[in-house]
C-alpha cells in the first residue's frame, strides 16, 4: 500500500469488479422494480428469462463456444425479432429451455445462480489485465535502486523473491475474497433471486476459483519484474505479455486456425475450466495453473539468483 | 518535522485526488448545462425509462439543484486542495482536508441514497458502494499506513 501498486491496485480491482456486477444485475433490478411498480409482484419466469439472456451470450464467448461473429449475429437476429413483436420476447415461448444448453452452460447458468456465473466470467476474462498493476513491481524498483542491496545484508535472494511473490498472491486473494463478498451479500439481501446458501456455496468456488487463477498471472508478472531494472518497462512488458497473447491468438486464428493455441502459452486456454462442472477438468485447470506458476516462477528466480542488482 | 521520501501510495493518492476532482468540475458542467436546457428537450422520442428520469431531474427544484452544485463544489475543492497537501506532506491541508473530504462524500453518499428517487441514483445499489470505494479507502489509509507521513 505504502509504495501505491498496492493502492492502485485495489481501487482499480474494486471498481472493475463492482461496476461488472452492476452492469449485469442493473437490467435484472430494473425489470423487478417494474414488474413490481405495474403488479405489485414479480415474475420470476420473465427474470430468469431475462438473465439467460444477459449471461447466455457472455458465457458462449468467453467458454469459446461461439465466436464473437456468431454472438452478434444471434444477438442482431433477437433484436429484429423483438423490434417486430415487442412481448413475444418476454413470453414463455421464446425462452431458452435446458435443451438448448449444452452441460457446461447448463451448469452455468441452470443448476447454479446464474447472475453470480456471468459476473466470475467476466471477471475470469478481465481480472488477468488488472493483476499486473499490483504485481508488476516486486523486485525492479528495488533492482533499479539499488536499494536490494541493503537488503541483502540480512536476508538472501530467494527471501526476498519468493516473499515478495507471497505477498501479492496473499494481496490478491484478500481483494478477491472482499469483491467476491461484497456481490454476493448484494445479491443476498437486495435482489434475493437465489436462495442463501446457493449463493454462499457457489461464491465460495467462484473465489477459490478467481484466487488460483491469479497465482500464475502474477508469477509471469515476478518473471518479468525480476527481469528488468525499470517498474515501468515490467508494468509495459507484463501489460503486453498478459493481453498480446489472447490478441494474438484470437486474431491470429482468423488467418489461421492453429494460431489459437497460443492461448496455451498462458493459462488463457484452461482458465474458464476451473469453472467446469466436471472434476477431471477443474482438476486439471487447476494443476495447470499450479505448473504455470511453477515454470514463471522458477525461471524468473534463476534469473533474479544470477542477474548483478 | 517528516523530511523522509515522500511514499510512492501518498503521490498515487494526490494524483487520483486531481482525477477525480476534475472528473467532478466536469460533471458539474454537464449538470449545469442540463439545467439550462431543460425546457429545450424534446421527451417525445424518450421511453418510459428514460422519461421518469427525466422528470425526476426535472422536479428536482433550483433549492436541491443549488444544494448539489454547491457540494460538488466543495468536494472538489477538497480533493484538489488535499491532493496537494499530500504531495507537500501536510498535516491540515492533507490529513485534515482529506478526512474531511472522505466525511463529506461518505455522508453524502448515505443522504443522497435516502432523499433522491431510484430514477435519479436515490436507494440503496452497487453503484452506491463503487462511489464509497475512494473515500472509504481515503479514510482508512490517512489514518493508518499515511498518519505519520503528514505531519509537516
Amino acid at each position: 500500500m505504502r509504495s501505491g501498486s498496492g493502492l492502485v491496485y485495489l481501487l482499480i480491482a474494486l471498481v472493475f469488479g463492482l461496476s461488472v456486477a452492476h452492469i449485469l444485475i442493473m437490467p435484472v433490478e430494473q425489470l423487478m422494480a417494474r414488474q413490481i411498480r405495474k403488479t405489485g409482484q414479480t415474475d420470476p419466469l420473465i427474470i430468469r428469462n431475462t438473465i439467460i439472456n444477459t449471461g447466455y451470450p457472455i458465457s458462449q464467448w468467453i467458454l469459446g463456444q461461439k465466436t464473437m461473429k456468431e454472438i452478434i449475429e444471434e444477438s442482431a437476429a433477437q433484436q429484429m425479432s423483438y423490434s417486430k413483436n415487442p412481448n413475444q420476447a418476454y413470453t414463455a415461448g421464446q425462452m431458452k429451455t435446458d435443451t438448448d444448453f449444452d452441460p457446461w452452460t447448463r451448469f452455468l447458468l441452470e443448476e447454479k445462480p446464474a447472475l453470480l456465473s456471468a459476473i466470475f466470467l467476466v471477471l475470469f476474462f478481465g481480472m488477468p489485465f488488472v493483476i499486473s498493476f499490483l504485481a508488476y513491481n516486486q523486485v525492479s524498483g528495488d533492482i533499479q535502486s539499488h536499494g536490494l542491496r541493503y537488503l541483502l545484508l540480512r536476508t538472501e535472494r530467494s527471501n526476498i523473491y519468493f516473499g515478495r511473490f507471497l505477498g501479492a498472491v496473499i494481496f490478491s486473494t484478500v481483494v478477491i475474497a472482499i469483491i467476491v463478498a461484497t456481490i454476493t451479500f448484494y445479491l443476498g439481501v437486495k435482489t434475493r433471486i437465489y436462495p442463501a446458501m446457493a449463493l454462499i456455496g457457489w461464491a465460495a468456488c467462484g473465489f477459490l476459483a478467481l484466487s488460483i487463477l491469479m497465482v500464475p498471472y502474477i508469477a509471469l508478472c515476478s518473471l518479468i519484474s525480476a527481469s528488468v531494472n525499470s517498474p515501468f518497462l515490467s508494468l509495459v512488458l507484463a501489460k503486453v505479455a498478459i493481453a498480446g497473447v489472447l490478441l494474438l491468438a484470437l486474431a491470429g486464428s482468423i488467418a489461421w486456425k492453429p494460431a489459437k493455441y497460443l492461448l496455451y502459452a498462458l493459462p488463457w486456454g484452461w482458465q474458464s475450466h476451473l469453472l467446469h462442472p466436471a472434476p477431471t477438468h477443474w482438476a486439471g485447470a487447476v494443476l495447470a495453473c499450479l505448473a504455470y506458476t511453477a515454470l514463471f516462477l522458477m525461471l524468473g528466480y534463476y534469473r533474479f539468483e544470477k542477474r548483478d542488482i | 518535522m517528516n523530511q523522509e521520501k515522500r511514499p510512492g501510495g501518498l503521490t498515487a493518492l494526490a494524483v487520483i485526488n486531481f482525477i477525480f476532482s476534475g472528473w467532478n468540475l466536469l460533471g458539474l458542467l454537464g449538470l449545469a448545462a442540463f439545467f439550462a436546457f431543460v425546457g429545450r428537450i424534446q421527451t417525445d422520442d424518450m421511453n418510459e425509462a428514460q422519461r421518469t428520469q427525466f422528470e425526476a431531474f426535472q422536479n428536482l427544484g433550483l433549492p436541491m439543484f443549488i444544494f448539489i452544485f454547491a457540494l460538488s463544489i466543495i468536494i472538489s475543492v477538497l480533493l484538489l486542495l488535499s491532493g496537494i497537501g499530500y504531495l507537500k506532506q501536510k498535516k491540515f491541508l492533507g490529513w485534515g482536508l482529506g478526512n474531511a473530504y472522505a466525511i463529506v462524500t461518505i455522508v453524502n453518499s448515505i443522504i443522497s441514497g435516502f432523499m433522491f428517487p431510484s430514477e435519479m441514483g436515490g436507494g440503496f445499489h452497487i453503484i452506491t458502494m463503487v462511489g464509497l470505494i475512494y473515500p472509504i479507502l481515503t479514510l482508512i489509509l490517512l489514518n493508518t499506513t499515511f498518519k505519520e507521513d503528514l505531519t509537516n
